[in-house]
This record gives structure tokens, C-alpha cells and sequence, in this order.
């Protein structure tokens, strides 16, 4: 399969780099926990409840007609397609556990998962690209009251949405931004923000959620309780919290241009030519490098590339996209040289004018 | 208030224990509060987790009323009618296992909820639109009673018929609703 058209067929509506304050802000993801009443929640359920909560929930999506929902079960995916999935936050590793019975239903767009059978019954899901809170809440709503319309939830007077980790209990809702931050982690600031925030009921971590390190400067911003608050509340707050970071941001990288342009500079065009014509690219080192290039782009210093193509490989150039663009199993090594093609295609394909890169392939 | 066990910082937590008919409730600072419990840090599960959370803040045990504990009371707590899940077993894995599960331990969820949310117990957010005509339903029979009793009393007793057949059919026409809204 060519570069471009396993690229076209692979791209996903969140990474495209539109929305409001896109440069920054690459995503913002509502995650709706819901639970239907009369069946265990799936840490103790039995197969047969797991069944019937698959079939009831599929049964009032796939029925509805909307968004294009196709229905997918975890045991009948390749374990390949299944990380690519992850990979592409379309699903979380959770899901794919085998006693959970798992599936996704998922819109034609991929901008709505509804996960059911995760850690709890159902875990509606919607990512939209750039700073775009209200949208994806207002998505997920009504994904939210089209379910509860034919199915009981599991609420309570007090309580609220009953969820089965008391971190959810409440709203059930997880709103989260994912920011590229390169600026405030060159300066260090980045170190003294993360307490800061987490005093205020926030979580600052890696992009792939609870315990994953920040590769290539790409924070999670997400709230972190559910009770006390509104959903709509919950949404300022998080809001307030991410325009002051994309300030702090912008301010850091002007006074990072005017103070040591030369040094800034060296920085992204050395990481650009490693990204361009690297040989063997481990995933630490793309990361890096694709984060200074970005970040080139944003101040106006690399001209010549599309924004959108660092999102996508970002995301491709995880283990599972590259083995699945292989088409075969890979070792690390095997990766790595395969990581560093994928950059080179890709980024020769957005760069045809650049002949140099041709020459160099034998 | 200053911590019961060091007398020097200020009681941020507090720990309930549990025996037999009693409750104790000791207020410890932070590091206290860690240090009284036993407790054994996996290296490669920073930060900590939401199950290390509630077990070291909940659920660890204490010396002084271990002992007294496990002779008297070894279930320590209320047990899920639906999925058998005590309040302990709650406490160590961190996770519910039915909807059931709060109202079997609904007593003693605001103190755990309050520590995960920032003091927070009590769900403000959006309520599914069938429960709120239950709630509806429900807050309107409680009003006619009320007519209903003020009728019984001004002894007029046609109107108070009336309204008893009301709420009868308000009753019945709640009544698959509100067996749904209880697991099992």
C-alpha cells in the first residue's frame, strides 16, 4: 500500500488540525460513564450479563441510524488493528481485556466511540480536534440522552451517574484537552504549573492517560473530580485553566524567540534533519524531534510543512500503525528503520519540490 | 485542630474505625496518617492509584484496633446485597461491583466520596430526563397527601377519596419505574 493512501484511510477526524487555537490545543475529548441498572458492573459481571448489555446498547445505536455507527467486537479484531485503535484513542486498552466481552461502536467519522463493556458498561466517547469543549459536550449529550432514552441507568438522587470507580461517581464525565506545550517544558515552567494545577482539581499528565510519560511535549489536561460540580462548571473551570496555559505558552515561546533565537532555531532545523534523513528513528527520538519541528512551524521558522502532518505522525508513528503499515510483525530495530522511512515518505510526499531527499534513496 | 498522634501539624485526615456497635474517628495529619498504616509502595505504579489511594487512606489497618478487630468483627462493615462486595473489600480494590453497591454502603460513601472530590459528595450535574419524571411523579403524590390529609381532617371525606384514588393511579403508573431503578 502507498505512503499516502495508508495515511488517507488511517487519518482520523481529530487530527486534523483545525479548531480553535489548533497550534496549541490539538484535541479536547468528553468521555460520558454510564451504567445500566439490573446487571453487575463489569469487574464481577458474568458473560451472559456482558452479552445482554451488549446487545441491549449496539441494539439502540446501530437502530438509530445516526452518525454512521458500525459495531465492532474486540475478540473478532486482530490484536494489531485492536493497538491501532488504542493508538488512535478511538478505544482504551482496557477494552480489549478478554473477560470483558468488549466492543465500540463507532461513527462514521470516528469522532464518536461508544466503548461498552470497559470498566463500565458504557463509555460514550467524543474527540474533536483544536479547543472545541461546548461542541464535543453538546456531542456526547446527545449521544448520552439518545441511550437513555430506551436503556435504565444506574443514577442516584445523591450520588449521581453510578459508575463502578468512585473517581467517576457523579457527572461520570472526563474533559480533557491535549496541548502541545514545547515552550513551557524547554523553560522548566512546565515542572511548577503541574502541582499547581492538580491543587485545583485538575490532572496534568502524558498524553496516553493515568501513567504515561508526556512524549514529544504533548500534555493531558483533564478534570479530575465529578461530584460538586456541573458538567457545564466542570467545563469553565477546565477552560479557564487551558486558556491561561496556551497564554503562558505563547508568552514563553516569545520570550524564548527573543532571547535566544539562534539556539531555538539550531534546535528545530537540527531535529528537522534528523526526522528528514535518519536511518534508524526510535520512538523517544521522533517524538522529540517531531515536537521541535512543530514547534518551528508554529513561530514561522519551518515554511514549508504542514501543520496536520506532525498530528498524524505523532500518532503513526506508534508501534502498532507501523507494523500494521508493514503489514507484518516487527522487532524494535525493525521499527525503528521503518519508523524512519514512514517520516522520510511522508514528509518527501508533502515536500516534493525538495529533490535532495530523492537523491540520497538509492 | 492539631493531629492526635504528633500534636504538631494540623489534622487534615480523618480516619474512621470500626469495631463492634462503635466508632472511633482519629484526626491525623498527612504523615501520620501515612505512617500508621502499613504500606508497601510498587515503584512502577507511581502515581498512586486510585485502589492504593482508598486502601491506604481507608482501608489499611491500624495497630491499636487491628487486633481488637479481626476478634470481633471480621467482616468489618456492610456487604452488597447484590454482588457480595463488603465495605473492606470496597476500600482495597477501589472499584464498585453492582449499582447496588451505594445503597448498601451509602452511610459511609460521603466520607470516601468527599476525600476524591476536592469535599464534594453530593452530584449538582444533569439528571437523566426519566428519572426526573419519577421525581416528578413521586414529589406530586407527596402533595396530594397532603390535600389528602387536610381533606380527612375538614372531614370532607368525598374529596379525600377522590384523592386517595389519585395517587393510587400516580402509585401504579410509577411502579415499573420504580422497580427498575433498584438493581435486582
Amino acid at each position: 500500500m502507498s505512503i499516502e493512501k495508508f495515511m488517507r484511510n488511517a487519518v482520523t477526524g481529530w487530527m486534523a488540525s483545525h479548531g480553535e487555537h489548533s497550534d496549541i490545543v490539538m484535541s479536547t475529548r468528553i468521555r460520558l460513564a454510564r451504567n445500566l441498572t439490573g446487571y453487575h458492573f463489569p469487574i464481577v459481571f458474568t458473560e451472559k450479563e456482558a452479552m445482554a448489555i451488549d446487545r441491549a446498547v449496539s441494539g439502540v445505536l446501530l437502530d438509530s441510524g445516526q452518525n454512521g455507527y458500525s459495531y465492532l467486537k474486540m475478540s473478532d479484531m486482530p490484536v494489531l488493528e485492536r493497538q491501532v485503535f488504542v493508538e488512535k484513542h478511538l478505544i482504551s486498552p482496557q477494552l480489549t481485556e478478554p473477560d470483558r466481552h468488549g466492543a465500540v461502536i463507532l461513527s462514521e467519522d470516528e469522532m464518536v466511540s461508544v466503548m461498552v463493556n470497559e470498566e463500565d458498561h458504557i463509555r460514550i466517547q467524543c474527540i474533536y480536534p483544536g479547543l472545541q469543549f461546548e461542541e464535543a459536550y453538546k456531542q456526547a449529550n446527545l449521544v448520552d440522552d439518545y441511550l437513555e432514552k430506551s436503556l435504565p441507568y444506574a443514577f442516584d438522587e445523591d450520588f449521581g451517574y453510578l459508575t463502578s470507580c468512585p473517581s467517576n461517581t457523579g457527572t461520570g464525565m472526563r474533559a480533557s484537552v491535549m496541548m502541545h506545550l514545547p515552550a513551557l517544558a524547554i523553560t522548566k515552567q512546565i515542572d511548577r504549573i503541574i502541582p499547581a494545577i492538580s491543587r485545583l482539581g485538575m490532572v496534568v499528565r502524558g498524553s496516553y492517560g493515568e501513567g504515561s510519560e508526556a512524549s514529544g511535549n504533548v500534555f493531558q489536561v483533564s478534570n479530575q473530580t465529578t461530584l460538586g460540580k456541573t458538567e457545564k462548571e466542570i467545563l469553565v473551570d477546565l477552560g479557564n485553566i487551558t486558556a491561561r496555559l496556551i497564554g503562558h505558552e505563547r508568552k514563553s515561546r516569545e520570550v524564548l524567540l527573543a532571547k535566544s533565537r539562534i539556539v531555538l532555531e539550531n534546535r528545530i532545523f537540527r531535529s528537522l534533519g534528523t526526522i528528514v534523513y535518519a536511518r534508524l528513528l526510535p520512538s523517544g527520538e521522533a517524538a522529540r524531534c517531531l515536537s521541535d519541528v512543530r514547534l518551528g512551524i508554529d513561530l514561522g521558522i519551518i515554511k514549508d510543512i504542514d501543520m496536520s502532518i506532525l498530528n498524524e505522525l505523532m500518532i503513526f508513528m506508534q508501534p502498532g500503525f507501523l507494523q500494521q503499515f508493514a503489514g507484518t510483525e516487527l522487532s524494535e530495530e525493525e521499527r525503528d528503520i521503518f519508523r524512519a522511512k514512514l517520516f522520510r515518505e511522508r514528509l518527501d510526499v508533502e515536500t516534493a519540490s525538495s529533490s535532495t531527499e530523492k537523491e540520497t534513496e538509492e | 485542630m492539631n493531629c492526635e498522634n504528633c500534636n504538631k501539624q494540623p489534622a487534615t485526615v480523618i480516619i474512621t474505625q470500626e469495631s463492634v456497635g462503635e466508632t472511633a474517628e482519629r484526626h491525623l495529619c498527612e504523615k501520620c496518617a501515612f505512617q500508621t498504616q502499613t504500606f508497601h509502595f510498587d515503584l512502577n505504579q507511581e502515581p498512586l492509584s486510585i485502589q492504593q489511594f482508598l486502601s491506604h487512606w481507608f482501608g489499611g489497618a491500624d495497630p491499636f484496633f487491628t487486633q481488637q478487630q479481626t476478634r470481633e468483627n471480621p467482616l468489618q462493615g456492610p456487604e452488597c446485597p447484590s454482588c457480595g462486595l463488603t465495605f473492606q473489600k470496597f476500600l482495597d480494590i477501589g472499584k464498585f461491583g453492582c449499582a447496588a453497591c451505594y445503597e448498601a454502603f451509602r452511610d459511609k460513601l460521603p466520607h470516601v466520596l468527599r476525600k476524591l472530590h476536592n469535599g464534594h459528595s453530593i452530584h449538582v450535574g444533569k439528571i437523566p430526563v426519566s428519572f426526573n419524571e419519577l421525581y416528578a411523579v413521586k414529589k406530586k403524590i407527596e402533595e396530594i397527601r397532603i390535600k389528602m390529609k387536610d381533606a380527612v381532617e375538614a372531614e370532607r371525606f368525598e374529596e379525600a377519596a377522590a384523592l386517595r384514588d389519585e395517587v393510587n393511579i400516580l402509585k401504579q403508573s410509577i411502579a415499573h419505574g420504580g422497580e427498575e431503578s433498584h438493581v435486582d
